[in-house]
Order: structure tokens, then C-alpha cells, then sequence
């Protein structure tokens, strides 16, 4: 199943979600600009790009292995960090100029503390991320989000103002704008893009300088309007994750009979449904309540289930979801829990679903993948 | 309440629990110095187990909670809590635990989920554990137990009970002990809104004031146990923390067997004497304990190579005496204590650095000869500082051992692994 557009920019996108240091951001690079890595959906990007820096989000695209990392974390540590800190280790991410965490899971926050002892990245920097959503911790957070901000002006030397941050988020909301615009066409009878390739724009997203992917996008998305669409896309899948960044994980599904046409992802919807209020007098109060209060919330967050839930379940009625497939990280507790108690409400709403747990890199495991895809998929059917 | 009656299957496992702990009560046997120090903990488990059984049937208010909750509150106002983690630490001595391990799992769709965070949660679904008034969540300091909350409260039976978080901060600093002792004071309104029951901050201050006696008695006893040899076991730590922050928080009967505690190791350290005969290792056990280990492991590691766990995770008690002077200062220290005192919680809540700071301070104060780290399986956070551990232990010139192993569920990593992996440890460190 393919993209039906012969699109160049779709290409860019694609050999965007495949490498680290894409051409776009390569070329930021050379022309002396900087980049700041993050690891969390919840790391206020705007913010990274106020100071005039690009917001990466580190991935372990291209990771061969752990060799390096397991003398620090164990095998019961996720292999996303598991891959993630070696490739630090090996200095493939030696040219960001500065790296944010915040204690969003047991695993990712532990990375920092061998990340910072260990990788020579000039400036690390922790985050106290709330774990309830009340306007007590809005405040909390926009007291965290102060904290970074004079972090990075000491350590760029620059002024991280007002003007800055509303700008930022003004072009952080039109990444977001853009990117459900083309959700949107994936709402069609027969959408005119794959759900891998979908997932390859969404990672590049995070992974370039933003107006400059903006305008990739629009140009993509007047490529697409007018596209022929993906015939005879039955069933129609929607994938619930956490980190999932690989559009060839998404190719071999959808080579077993099915289209994803959305999803409840941190590399997906869960980071541009919503906007960053722009009319806000305090830009650092509206970024903090857009994370705490707005943005379709993760696991992590206590008491947000329901809301999740609900979020999920809307997708689904809008975007005509035949089945779900939940997947989730190997030992990973939030998302044990997550995807148990949103396995009962499915099944009471009659939706179809999936568990599956997954590596990181799935390549080991692919046969496996395929053989319960297609099952999926053909129950589903019948 | 009308409509309950002791036949309730939420009732079965903690009635199974209290008999089997009954039982051990009436075995355990005077220590060496005369004193039966194992009986007034266990029995007060007992006691409590009755009266929350006995609160379920009439309807009076308890609570879900945790040690780390600030339970003096809970104290002052009269106000049993019980924990449905509780059957995990103990469940070595109940017949069906591995059943409902496995059970556990299949709910799950797989085994690594931490198993106790597993099983609370596969009590609720079962309705294994007496639905209370309301419940004081605890959402740090792992990922693990955020969930459990969350299914928790999804469950049927148990949506409809009112739960309160106190959300907590990263760091240890004023800024956040001023927000977690707000969060405090909030959980007071919740309580008093959902049991009925009232605050009385006069009694709030002879409860915290007879908690700083159990710590400073606390404190005391860990310096005896710098002592060569140590004059008691590592079973003896997880006892004292039972004490201080359970079941007789607060409470001057607690405060009398601390005493105890302390006046027998003054005795043991005066005659020269421990655990063992003749102490040869002394180890820094740096997790959780269960009821199974203390049982089975710590006895072994005792006779055949004279190892007496000096420290471990829960016995160690890094704490301030809170000042009862203002109503601020009681919850600010509370606040202290709950984020930066208690066990597990201090270290695993926030930055590594936490676990190396008291390892080297441990290390250092208490004589220690070698480190163990279990790496129980659902502690995620803390295998994640596993390689840091070992440098600073190689910094410190300790040996370092990294199990990996299941702290509830014995299969994971058997008793006879356990036994080879110690004696290949000790052989090849020179140890033994």
C-alpha cells in the first residue's frame, strides 16, 4: 500500500523520519544555527524555539544496539533508552547544544542522570513536570518553564522576550494547524496518504526548523488535496501508543490488509489537536496551561484517563476506526495500565482491539507483528 | 453497615492475611538478650487487620493510604488506614500467592509490570480488598503506582470512592516542600469532607511530638548498628520502619517498643553479640524487603557465610525532628519528611543522585563491605541507576552486586539462584 502522489516533498519528509540529522536541519547546522534536544511530548518546544534554536525530539533512529548503554541502565529499562543513551554515548547526538528531560517516566528521566555524567552535551537541563492538571500546577509549571527560559538565556547569552515566545507560538500553532489539516484528509472514504507516510511527515515535525517544515507542509497538502485516494482501505486501523516513530513499522502493518487513518500518539495527535492560546498576555502562562491543561494528556497524567478515553473514542467515530491497535513499550508500567483499562471501554463500546507489545526496534520481531496484524485484519473483516 | 457480613469475598484475603500473621505470632521465640521483640509489630498488624475488618462491617470511616502520605495526620485524627500493597510483602506466607501472581499477569497480558503494583491491582478487580471511605493515592515515586491508582479508580466498585493525590514535586528544595505542604493541607480537607472526622491540631502536635521520639529512637538504634558486630538483623529494619510509620505511628505503643528495640541492642553491642556467631560480611541490602526474604534469604546469607545485612533501603532513617512550634511548621515538616525522609520514596522519586548520596554516606557510616542492589523488576528508575551505583561503589572501594530478581515472586529468580549468585559474589570479591 503506497501514497498515491508521486510528491518530492513527501520524499524529503520520508528521508526525514529515517536519519538523525536530516538535510533541513542539516543545513541549520552549517549556517552556525542551533539545536536542543527534548524526549517528552510535555517539553515546551516553543519555548527552545523563542531562544532561537531548533526543538528536536532525540530518537534512536538507525540504533544498531546497546552495547554502550547497558553498562548503565538493565535489561528491564525500555529499549527506547536503551538505544536512545547508547546512541548518545556514541556521539551521534554530539551536535545538539543542549538537552531537556523532565521526570515524565521511570525510565526517560534516568537517561538524564547518566545523559549528563556522560555525553559531553553542553547545557542538560531537568524539568518538574506536574502530575495533576489543576491551575495549582499550572502554576507550578509555568514556574518551570521561567526556570528553563533563564537557564537557556544564560547559557546562549540571549534574551528570551515576550515578542520571542508569542512568536513562537504562533508558528508551533501553525505546525499544528497544518498537521491537522492533513489528518483531515485522512478523514476521506479514501484517504490520499498512508498512515506510514502520515507518521513520517508527523516525526519530521519534530525533527526540523519549523517554518521551514510549515512550508513543506503546505506544499504537501496542496499535493494531497487533489491526489487520487488510497482505494479499497478496509478495515480502517487507528494506532494508541507511546513513542513510535518508525513508518516502516507502520508499512508492515499496513501491508497486511489495513489503513491507518489516526492515532492517539505522542509522535501523532496527542501533539497537535489543540492550540497554544495566542491572545494570552503571558505567553509562558498560556504555553503552561497548553501542556498541563489543553493538549490530549498522557498516561502519566493522574486522573486524565477518562479524558483519554473520551479522546480516543472520538477519533474513532470521526475517523470511521474499524479497529484499534494498542502498543506498548516493554516494560513499560503507564502504558500496562493505560492500554488495559482502555482494552474494557472498547470492548464495551464494540470497537476491535489489538495489544501488542513491542521493542523499540521491531526488526526482530516483525514476523510476529505481521502474523497478528493479519489476523487482526481479517477478523476484523469478517 | 447492613448488607455486610465477615462471608464478603473482599474480606477473605485480609481475614487469610491476619490468621496466618496470628499464627506467626505465636511462635516467634525470645531474642537472645530475652526480649521478644518480633511479637509487638506483628500483633499490631493483627490488631489492625481487626479493625478494619471490623470498621468494614459497621461502616465507620478508613482509608487507603501509604506510609509515605503523611500518616501522622491519619493518626491524629483516628483514622486506620490500610494499603492494598500489603498482601504482597506478606504474601509469602499465604497459600494461594502464586496464583494470584500468575493471575496477576494474565489480567496484564504480561509479567513485567512490577508484580506488586500487578497484584493491588488484580485485588481491586477481583474485589479481594474491602472497599474504604476514601483514598490517599500515591503517585510518585514510580510509574507503577500512578497506574494502580488509575485502575483503581476506573474499577466499578471503587469509582464511586473519593480519592485524593497530592501532586508531587521533583525537587528537594523550600519551593517544593511549600507546595507539597499545601498539598497536605488539602488532603486534611479532603479527609474531614469524606470521613466525618475532624482535625484537631492540638492533637496533630502530640502526635508529631511522639513520632519525633520514635525517630530519634530510630536514629539511636542505626547508630548501634555501626557497631562490630551488628547487634541485630536487616529483618529488624524493616520492623522498626513498620513501627514509626504504620501501624503505630505516632502512638506511645510504639514509641515503648522502639524503646525496647534500642535498650536490647545497647545490650547485644556491651556483650559483643549479633545475629551470628561470628559476623563476617557486613552487607547494604539497598531495596525493599519482603516478608519471603527475610524468611528465607537473610537467614541463609547468615549461617553459611556469617553476611548480617547491616542497612538496607527501609531500616535507614535519614530523619529531621519536625517542629511543632506553628501549624506551618508542622506541615511544612511533614511535607520534608513525605518527599525527602521516608524510605524508597527519598530515593527513587527524584535524580539518581539521591541513591548515590546515600550510598556513600551508608557505605561510610555503617561499615559496609559490599553493596547490593537487587533490581527488582519493578523498580525501573532505580536499574536505570544501576551503572551508577557501581562506579560510585567502585569509587568507594565496595564491592557492588546487581541481581536482578522479583522481590514478591520467588520464581523469577529462585532461592537456589539467589544462594549461587551470593556465593559466586563472595567467593570472587574475596569476601568469603
Amino acid at each position: 500500500m503506497e501514497t498515491k502522489a508521486k510528491s518530492k516533498v513527501l520524499e524529503t519528509f520520508k528521508e526525514a523520519a529515517e536519519t538523525i540529522v536530516n538535510p533541513e536541519l542539516k543545513k541549520w547546522i552549517e549556517n552556525g544555527g542551533k539545536v536542543m534536544g527534548y524526549f517528552c511530548c510535555y517539553a515546551p518546544e516553543e519555548i527552545i524555539t523563542a531562544a532561537d534554536m531548533v526543538p528536536m525530539r532525540v530518537r534512536a533512529t538507525g540504533s544498531t544496539g546497546t552495547d554502550l548503554s547497558d553498562a548503565y541502565l538493565t535489561s528491564i529499562n525500555c529499549s527506547f533508552c536503551r538505544h536512545a543513551l547508547n546512541m548518545g554515548l556514541r556521539g551521534d547526538y554530539d551536535f545538539l547544544e543542549a538537552v531537556v528531560w523532565l521526570n515524565n517516566c521511570d525510565h526517560v528521566r534516568r537517561i538524564y542522570d547518566n545523559w549528563k555524567r556522560k555525553v559531553g552535551t553542553p547545557l542538560t537541563h531537568m524539568m518538574s513536570l506536574p502530575k495533576l492538571t489543576t491551575d495549582k500546577q499550572v502554576g507550578w509549571w509555568r514556574e518551570e518553564l521561567a526556570i528553563l527560559k533563564g537557564a537557556l538565556e544564560r547559557h546562549l547569552g540571549v534574551a528570551i522576550t515576550d515578542g520571542k515566545l508569542k512568536q513562537a507560538i504562533r508558528i508551533h500553532n501553525e505546525t499544528r494547524r497544518l498537521l491537522r489539516q492533513l489528518y483531515g484528509l485522512r478523514k476521506k472514504n479514501n484517504p490520499p496518504i498512508t498512515g506510514a507516510d502520515a507518521l513520517a511527515v508527523v516525526v519530521s515535525s519534530t525533527a526540523m526548523p519549523r517554518a521551514a517544515f510549515n512550508e513543506m507542509l503546505k506544499e504537501l497538502l496542496h499535493e494531497l488535496k487533489g491526489a487520487e485516494g488510497i482505494k479499497d482501505s478496509k478495515p480502517r486501523l487507528m494506532l494508541v501508543s507511546s513513542i513510535f516513530d518508525n513508518p516502516k513499522d507502520v508499512m508492515v502493518m499496513e501491508d497486511m490488509g489495513g489503513l491507518v487513518v489516526t492515532d492517539s500518539m505522542c509522535f501523532g495527535t496527542r501533539t497537535f489537536w489543540a492550540d497554544v492560546d495566542e491572545k494570552s498576555e503571558d505567553p509562558l502562562e498560556a504555553i503552561a496551561r497548553y501542556y498541563l491543561q489543553v493538549k490530549p494528556s498522557c498516561p502519566r497524567i493522574f486522573g486524565g484517563f477518562p479524558q483519554r478515553s473520551k479522546f480516543v473514542q472520538d477519533m474513532i467515530q470521526e475517523f470511521k476506526v474499524d479497529g484499534v491497535i494498542g502498543l506498548r513499550m516493554l516494560f513499560c508500567d503507564l502504558w500496562a495500565g493505560e492500554l488495559f483499562m482502555l482494552e474494557k471501554d472498547l470492548q464495551k463500546a464494540g470497537v476491535p482491539v489489538l495489544h501488542m507489545d513491542r521493542e523499540y526496534l521491531m526488526g526482530g520481531t516483525i514476523g510476529q507483528v505481521r502474523t497478528r496484524v493479519q489476523a487482526f485484519v481479517e477478523s476484523i473483516r469478517r | 453497615m447492613s448488607g455486610r457480613s465477615m462471608n464478603d469475598r473482599c474480606l477473605h484475603k485480609l481475614i487469610q492475611e491476619r490468621d496466618m500473621l496470628d499464627m506467626m505470632v505465636r511462635t516467634f521465640t525470645k531474642t537472645a538478650t530475652g526480649a521478644n521483640l518480633h511479637y509487638v509489630p506483628t500483633k499490631a498488624f493483627v490488631d489492625h487487620h481487626n479493625e478494619i475488618i471490623r470498621r468494614y462491617l459497621t461502616g465507620e470511616p478508613f482509608i487507603t493510604s501509604y506510609f509515605c502520605c503523611a500518616p501522622e495526620i491519619y493518626t491524629a485524627m483516628n483514622l486506620p488506614w490500610n494499603t492494598f500493597l500489603t498482601p504482597a510483602f506478606t504474601g509469602a506466607i499465604t497459600p494461594t500467592f502464586h496464583d494470584e501472581i500468575d493471575a496477576s499477569g494474565k489480567m496484564f497480558r504480561g509479567m513485567d509490570l512490577c508484580t506488586i503494583i500487578r497484584l493491588a491491582a488484580y485485588y481491586v478487580e477481583e474485589d479481594l480488598v474491602p472497599p474504604p471511605t476514601a483514598v490517599v493515592a500515591m503517585i510518585h515515586p514510580c510509574d507503577g503506582i500512578n497506574v494502580v491508582h488509575q485502575v483503581m479508580a476506573r474499577n466499578e466498585k471503587w469509582s464511586k470512592i473519593p480519592v485524593f493525590a497530592a501532586d508531587p514535586p521533583y525537587w528537594e528544595d523550600e519551593r517544593s516542600y511549600q507546595y507539597y505542604a499545601d498539598e497536605l493541607k488539602k488532603m486534611v480537607e479532603f479527609l474531614e469532607k469524606h470521613t466525618g472526622l475532624t482535625m484537631d491540631m492540638k492533637r496533630l502536635r502530640q502526635v508529631i511530638e511522639e513520632s519525633n521520639k520514635q525517630i530519634a529512637l530510630w536514629q539511636e538504634w542505626n547508630d548501634l548498628r555501626r557497631a562490630v558486630p551488628c547487634p541485630h538483623g536487616g529483618a529488624m529494619g524493616l520492623e522498626m520502619f513498620g513501627e514509626a510509620t504504620t501501624v503505630h505511628c505516632g502512638m506511645p505503643e510504639g514509641t515503648a517498643w522502639m524503646q525496647d528495640v534500642v535498650t536490647d541492642a545497647e545490650l547485644l553491642v556491651r556483650q559483643g553479640k549479633g545475629p551470628v556467631p561470628k559476623e563476617r560480611i557486613r552487607l547494604f541490602w539497598f531495596d525493599v524487603l519482603s516478608l519471603g526474604l527475610t524468611l528465607s534469604l537473610f537467614p541463609w546469607l547468615e549461617q553459611e557465610w556469617g553476611a548480617v545485612v547491616v542497612m538496607e533501603m527501609f531500616g535507614y532513617s535519614p530523619y529531621t525532628q519536625i517542629d511543632t512550634s506553628t501549624e506551618d511548621s508542622i506541615f511544612m515538616g511533614l511535607a520534608v519528611r513525605a518527599l525527602h525522609e521516608v524510605p524508597m520514596i527519598r530515593q527513587a522519586r527524584g535524580v539518581a543522585d539521591l541513591f548515590l548520596r546515600d550510598i556513600e554516606r551508608i557505605v561510610k557510616d555503617y561499615k559496609i563491605d559490599c553493596v547490593v542492589y537487587p533490581g527488582y523488576m519493578g523498580h525501573k528508575d532505580g536499574s536505570g541507576s544501576a551503572g551508577l551505583m557501581r562506579e560510585k561503589c567502585r569509587e568507594l572501594g565496595v564491592p557492588f552486586l546487581y541481581i536482578g530478581m522479583d522481590l514478591f515472586d520467588d520464581r523469577y529468580t529462585t532461592l537456589d539462584q539467589l544462594k549461587d549468585k551470593f556465593s559466586k559474589f563472595f567467593q570472587a570479591t574475596g569476601l568469603g
